[in-house]
């Protein structure tokens, strides 16, 4: 078979193991995988994905009842518990428990895919310290100080307690101990020539995901530092136009942070559950550049109403280097697919258009929740994502439940789905355990899929009635004049609350299996993990 | 193969492996999907919003 290379210079197939770095003891060959694990980072990977899930809980405990409540039907929680919940759904879920999950992902990218130790424990646990030390404070300023009703994007002038700005830029400085860390065994394993060639595509995305999360840390700290300040009543009340701006820096891309990551992960469950290569090494690894250098810009969308500033900013923005993130996001909803495909075809699965689709290992939860997620993403998240961020249309859907009916799509359908998909090998490959119930996993990717989708629906088709995102009582109970929306638009609030109970119970699944796996799951010693 | 073997041997590529007739119909539908939710939109925001 003649080969072509593209971009990344060849590798023999048959070179000669590359170098090791690690100290004695402190390296294992995979059963299951062949990769080389770093001890010492497995355990960093295990701290951060079993602290993920923790918030996870919160965060989805939270989302059950915020859904309920959005339900004029249930209407569960009063006004001030449902902003409560609101401000802690938003950060548990957008925030720590994704951002933990990332900072494992970077550890596993650098030292498994590039066969290096990690460069510095002292680091990791710093890292590790900080950002747990910061979820656990900010979720205490939220539900014991009452002085943190503020939400997630806490726009001055409201004024949250302390805590809650300290929490969360102590987690920050946290999330870049560890990204620094990543970079630093980056750079150890290209001097200790660890790896052949250019770094694994997956590689290359986590590292594309780590340049845009220090970007994003800095935004938030720029925002953050006056709001602290001023909570202390050291300074005044930064400029409400201004922290917007700033704000968003961080808010929207602390979730560019997490569509990079996402598409990494695609790119090695794809791997790992069907033997894809991905389909053009150069234009994978442009599609990411693209992300770095444009993806930031799309925060300019949350304020495409704002008139603090001017049209040509908004236009730019959203209107044409927005369209160049877009682009790196169709170009991995091609090859992504187009790499399973091809990898099904040459395994026989030839009949027809949709023979490959057909055979896929849909019992596999890796698989199905990677393809799950990118369909929900795409389909959903991104074609309701580039409509809502023109800026005309955006006059029409602005702060209507068509925005939340769109990230939930993106960030909960898409990333989150992803992530459960990588536990499903994380938990067998680094903790070493069995799932249990493997009906139920099989089963939970369509669960929390399902659910997610109901959800998104239903929170998209209400904001296109009008129904407004955040808002406890659409119905406005006990107002003079006659005010509410009509039954389509209940129909699609109820379409809302079952999808959000679904998927709660898909995501408990998750849960509850997951734990069981870390710690009462059988454990897999000097063999490979049961095949899904 | 190992998963560990198909990392190595990703940065070679060969002819066949852009063969993918179905995810183009996938990419086809996808962007038909779009067209008809994006100018849905435009038609609404048209009839809240009246050029004169």
């Amino acid at each position: 078979m003649s080969t072509i290379t593209v971009g990344a210079a060849p590798v023999p197939v048959d070179t000669p193991a590359p170098k090791r770095n690690h100290a004695p003891g402190q390296v294992r060959i995979c059963d299951t995988t062949g990769l080389p694990v770093c001890t010492v980072a497995e355990r960093f990977i295990r701290l951060n994905a079993v602290a993920a899930v923790v918030f996870l809980l919160v965060g989805a405990i939270c989302a059950l009842l915020v859904a309920l409540t959005r339900w004029p039907a249930v209407h569960l929680l009063d006004p001030v518990w449902y902003y409560r919940l609101l401000t802690a759904h938003g950060l548990n879920m957008l925030i720590f428990w994704i951002i933990f999950m990332e900072i494992g992902i970077l550890y596993f990218a650098s030292t498994s895919l590039l066969g290096t130790r990690l460069a510095s424990k002292g680091l990791a646990i710093a890292s590790f310290a900080l950002m747990a030390v910061g979820a656990l404070v900010t979720n205490w300023a939220v539900f014991f100080t009452q002085q943190a009703d503020v939400l997630m994007t806490s726009y001055v002038p409201l004024r949250a307690h302390p805590a809650f700005y300290a929490g969360i830029l102590a987690f920050a400085v946290g999330a870049l101990l560890g990204v620094i860390d990543f970079f630093a065994t980056l750079y150890i394993a290209k001097r200790d020539k660890t790896y052949e060639g250019s770094v694994p595509l997956v590689t290359f995305g986590a590292t594309a995901a780590a340049i845009i999360a220090v970007v994003t840390i800095l935004h938030g700290a720029i925002a953050l530092i006056p709001a602290f300040t001023w909570s202390l009543g050291l300074t005044e009340v930064p400029d409400a136009g201004w922290y917007r701006i700033m704000w968003w820096g961080l808010g929207h891309q602390s979730q560019q942070i997490n569509v990079t990551a996402m598409v990494s992960v695609w790119y090695f469950l794809g791997t790992v559950t069907v033997g894809a290569k991905p389909l053009n090494q150069a234009v994978c690894r442009g599609a990411f550049v693209l992300y770095i250098l444009f993806i930031n810009l799309a925060s300019a969308h949350h304020i495409l109403v704002d008139p603090g500033v001017g049209a040509g900013w908004k236009i730019w923005n959203t209107s044409y280097a927005m369209y160049l993130a877009v682009l790196a996001s169709l170009i991995h909803g091609f090859t992504v697919p187009a790499s399973v495909e091809v990898a099904l075809r040459k395994k026989g699965h030839t009949k027809g258009l949709f023979g490959w689709l057909a055979k896929a290992p849909w019992r596999n939860p890796g698989f199905s929740a990677f393809f799950l997620s990118l369909l929900i993403f795409g389909f959903i998240g991104g074609i309701t994502g580039v409509t809502l961020g023109t800026q005309q249309i955006n006059i029409i859907a602005h702060n209507t439940l068509r925005i939340p009916g769109h990230f939930h799509a993106t960030v909960v359908g898409g990333t989150s789905l992803a992530f459960m998909g990588l536990a499903y090998y994380v938990v067998p490959l680094i903790f070493r355990r069995e799932y249990p119930l493997r009906w139920l996993a099989r089963l939970q990717p369509y669960l929390f899929g399902g659910g997610i989708l109901l959800l998104s629906m239903g929170m998209s088709f209400a904001g296109s009635y009008g129904v407004p995102r955040r808002h406890w009582d659409v119905e406005f109970t006990g107002a003079q004049f006659s005010a509410g929306f009509d039954a389509g638009a209940h129909l699609m609030l109820g379409v809302l609350g079952v999808g959000g109970v679904v998927a709660f119970i898909g995501l408990l699944v998750f849960i509850l299996l997951t734990v069981w796996a870390v710690f009462l799951g059988k454990r897999i010693v000097n063999r490979p993990m049961t095949p899904w | 193969m190992k998963p560990a073997e198909d990392i190595r041997r990703q940065q070679q590529e060969s002819a066949d492996d852009h063969h993918a007739p179905g995810t183009l119909v996938l990419a086809l539908i996808l962007l038909a999907s779009f067209a008809i939710y994006y100018f849905a939109n435009w038609k609404a925001l048209a009839d809240v919003w009246h050029v004169r």
